[in-house]
């Protein structure tokens, strides 16, 4: 192969060879694998605005191939855990919602769920059925920010403000129940903090009978547009022993075909109740996991109906004075009630001995709360099985082979929020 | 017989002891036997590895035997069943790893290691995941301090959370040992000193629990 | 804000000759202080409110945060979102490093301003130990208003209208560096 020169460049050049710089014709360049290249090493993040949070990720790229990838995480390590140790039982609820941040309520019924465990407390109906309605709208709320983040990723910027706007209906109603937008304290061990307001019922109805509109206007702006199905479909695919291998749990998971999801397999807090599926693909890849998460709002949504219809009025707090505050006028007649509640006020209730997981069902995956208790009135060890920090492994075979475009498009369907990966 | 009885019958001859509690069903195997023994149990039919974690129990009350314990939490999705392998290890001592029957070991193991010091041999990437590089000791062992700083009000006081700490693990009196005393479990054996009454005439009287 | 109170006694001669009078100074100010970009520092928690904040209920955009800019060569202030851990704190200054002259830093949330609920080994206590802050924002996390009014406040910062503690008169930000 001879490099023609500027100078050589004589009159037998014909119009069909393709000039790509004078003298140069590209039927004489080499072929990409004659040449010897190195791998180039990019860093992108932490700061980043496509990586869902502070994830960095440190890519070998040949060319746009992705040769090697290596998260790097701990950009948000707050020490929940450690700090957990060092608060009473009560007051893990004000810590365990700031986890995973996009389903607080996961989060926090997950931990109560392992300490009522530990105590064996009877938790009321009508605090279950309320935990599993504010559980769901916010599996909801963190599957539109899901939508909403993950297109535009994809540079798409029209659905965020569509889902944000569902979102900021779901998020009044949680004002209207415990007063915060987000990082509720409402859950609390034994039930609810207080019973929900007169008019949420209402217009929680009217939020269930407007938002399948939505769903189906969602679907129709991105489900069959030609950039995203490219951008999606056969991207990072992970087939179901991929996915078992690296621990992938959650709707990654089922969109990989297998069918695992802790509301059916092991209910927990009246979910037996509720008739609803659980969506499963088989393909695998990210197109699938965005529909898994199209169908599982539709199916939310029917728990959240279900439950709506099936309040009915009764007590919020397992009764057990041990574990719940006394309410207010008690304390004006009841010694003991006084007593229990300086007890509960300063110090905290007191679980036996013993180390409890309960597994449930965040927006993420499988979440559990493993809690190793001594009998004090602080745990002795709290560890999250958090799904986020699992489910990242799962970056490395979707991404191996692929471009660098498309890593955008994985990190974005496998959903990591980093207070959840970094604890 | 469901498939966790049947499993716990064939660790024994590894090794295992089994233990329930609350229907969780965790099996302590020695560290020589741990890889045989999880491998026995992804053979039985435990596709799925949930998380391994460590526990420090070196403030547990009336604990015996060894400072960590390192479990291995894992799940059969077509039996719908858990089983929790329990490993006792020293400081200082070093696990096989167990990368090779599920890679999605590779984050948990590096996150035992980067909390309490337990390595894994064979482990493709033995280092740090969550804390940062300068960062030294392992944060989730009970002697590395929580590391608060005391807080300056606007007039100049302080407050040392770690003093305010001690006064309730019963480290320190503090406002009544009685208070102190409960907060750590110790509820059976601690000797409280009498609470000082001339100081706490406000409070409902700490003596008249219904203990 | 309406030109009006920007150009006071000048409004008579601009209604009847169409002509008005300032300083160089107080016009960049006010111009920069109509279109700070925030450069997308989103950690934890607050950074859904700070996206929240820009949603079409609370549009961040009508006070000229028109776009969150990725690089941070291309922002006018760091909105610092979210509980900083020591890990991200070096980060955190070489971006703060890289956006160029004026700047100003939002310190949003209680974990940013003070270490929040986590006063622990992992958590930087005040984020103004790594960059000057400008104005810290209380809340846990803050609501989408309370930013808004953040943003609000830090407008009149840079146009000479703020005050600090003391009642003194904090300057103008500079039209331009000698």
């Amino acid at each position: 192969m001879t490099v023609k020169k500027p100078d050589d460049f004589g009159a037998e050049t014909t119009a069909e060879q393709i000039m790509v710089q004078p003298g140069v014709t590209v039927t004489d360049l080499p072929s990409a694998s004659e040449f010897e290249t190195k791998l180039m090493r990019l860093n992108v993040g932490p700061q980043h605005p496509s990586t869902h949070g502070v994830l960095r990720v440190v890519v070998d790229l040949d060319g746009e191939t992705v040769k090697r990838i290596v998260p790097q995480i701990g950009y948000l390590h707050t020490g929940f855990e450690k700090t957990m140790e060092h608060r009473t039982y009560q007051q893990g609820v004000t810590y365990s919602n700031r986890m995973d941040y996009l389903h607080g309520f996961g989060h926090d019924l997950a931990y109560v769920l392992a300490v009522e465990k530990l105590l064996d407390a009877q938790v009321p109906v009508r605090a279950q059925q309320v935990r599993v309605i504010l559980n769901e709208l916010n599996r909801i709320a963190s599957h539109l920010v899901f939508f909403g983040t993950g297109i535009l990723d994809m540079g798409a910027l029209t659905l965020f403000f569509y889902t944000m706007r569902e979102r900021e209906q779901i998020i009044d109603l949680f004002e209207m129940v415990c007063g915060v937008r987000m990082n509720y304290g409402y859950f609390r061990v034994g039930g609810l903090s207080r019973d929900i307001p007169d008019g949420f019922v209402d217009a929680a109805k009217q939020f269930v009978a407007s938002f399948p509109k939505m769903i189906e206007q969602y679907r129709g702006m991105f489900a069959k547009n030609d950039i995203f199905v490219n951008r999606t479909k056969g991207v990072g695919v992970l087939s179901r022993e991929t996915a078992l291998d690296y621990g992938l749990t959650g709707p990654s998971l089922r969109a990989s075909g297998v069918n695992l999801d802790f509301r059916k397999t092991q209910p927990y807090s009246g979910y037996e109740n509720y008739d609803f599926d659980v969506p499963t693909s088989s393909k695998g890849d990210v197109n699938a996991r965005f529909m898994v998460r199209l169908e599982e709002m539709t199916e939310s949504l029917k728990i959240v109906e279900q439950a709506l219809d099936a309040l009915e009025p009764g007590p919020v707090k397992d009764p057990d004075r041990r574990i719940s505050l006394p309410p207010r006028q008690e304390l004006e007649t009841s010694m003991e009630a006084v007593i229990f509640h300086f007890k509960l006020a300063t110090e905290g209730f007191h679980p036996p001995r013993g180390e409890v997981y309960v597994p449930t069902e965040s927006a993420r995956g499988e979440l559990g709360y493993y809690l190793v208790s001594d009998g004090g009135s602080m745990p002795y060890r709290v560890k999250v099985r958090v799904p986020s920090l699992i489910n990242l492994q799962s970056l490395e075979p979707a991404c191996l082979d692929g471009v660098f475009a498309d890593m955008v498009a994985n990190i974005a369907s496998l959903d990591p929020v980093m207070g959840d990966v970094d604890k | 017989m469901s498939l966790v009885e049947r499993l716990v019958d064939d660790l024994k001859p590894l090794g295992g002891k089994p233990a329930e509690f609350k229907r969780m069903v965790s099996v302590t195997v020695d560290s020589e036997h741990i890889v045989a023994a999880i491998n026995t149990v992804k053979d039985a039919g435990f596709e799925m590895l949930s998380d391994i974690f460590g526990i420090d129990y070196l403030q547990y009350p009336q604990h015996q035997g060894k400072r960590f314990s390192v479990a291995y939490n894992l799940y059969s999705i077509s039996a719908n069943e858990r089983i929790f392998i329990r490993v006792n290890v020293d400081d200082g001592d070093v696990l096989p790893t167990i990368t090779h029957l599920w890679k999605g070991a590779s984050f948990m193991e590096r996150e035992v290691y980067d909390m309490f010091g337990i390595a894994f041999d064979g482990h493709p990437d033995l280092r740090k995941l969550i804390t940062p590089e300068d960062l030294e000791g392992h944060p989730h062992r009970k002697d590395f301090p929580i590391g608060e700083t005391p807080t300056l009000f606007n007039d100049g006081r302080f407050i040392d959370p770690a003093a305010f700490r001690a006064g309730l693990t019963g480290q320190d009196a503090g406002l009544s040992g009685h208070q102190g005393g409960m907060r750590r479990g110790y509820s059976q054996d601690i000797d409280m000193p009498a609470p000082n009454i001339e100081a706490n005439t406000n409070r409902a009287n700490p003596n008249k629990e219904g203990k | 804000m309406a030109l009006q109170d920007l150009f006071e006694k000048d409004v008579q001669e601009l209604e009847n000759e169409g002509i008005l009078f300032s300083s160089l100074e107080k016009l960049v100010a006010w111009g920069r202080s109509n279109s700070l970009w925030p450069a997308t520092f989103g950690l934890a928690c607050c950074a859904i409110e700070m996206m929240q904040s820009t949603n079409s209920r609370n549009d961040l955009a009508r006070f000229g945060s028109e776009v969150f800019r990725a690089s941070p060569r291309q922002s006018d202030v760091m909105i610092v979102a979210g509980r900083l851990s020591k890990k991200m704190a070096p980060v955190m200054r070489r971006v703060y490093d890289q956006m160029p002259d004026p700047k100003w830093v939002i310190s949003m949330g209680a974990c940013a301003s003070s270490g929040g609920m986590f006063n622990n080994y992992a958590i930087v206590q005040n984020v103004d130990s790594v960059v000057p802050v400008d104005i810290f924002v209380p809340g846990c996390p803050p609501r989408p208003e309370a930013l808004v009014y953040a943003v609000m406040q830090l407008q009149k910062k840079v146009r000479g209208e703020a005050f600090d503690q003391q009642g003194i008169e904090l300057p103008m930000v500079e039209g331009w560096k000698a």
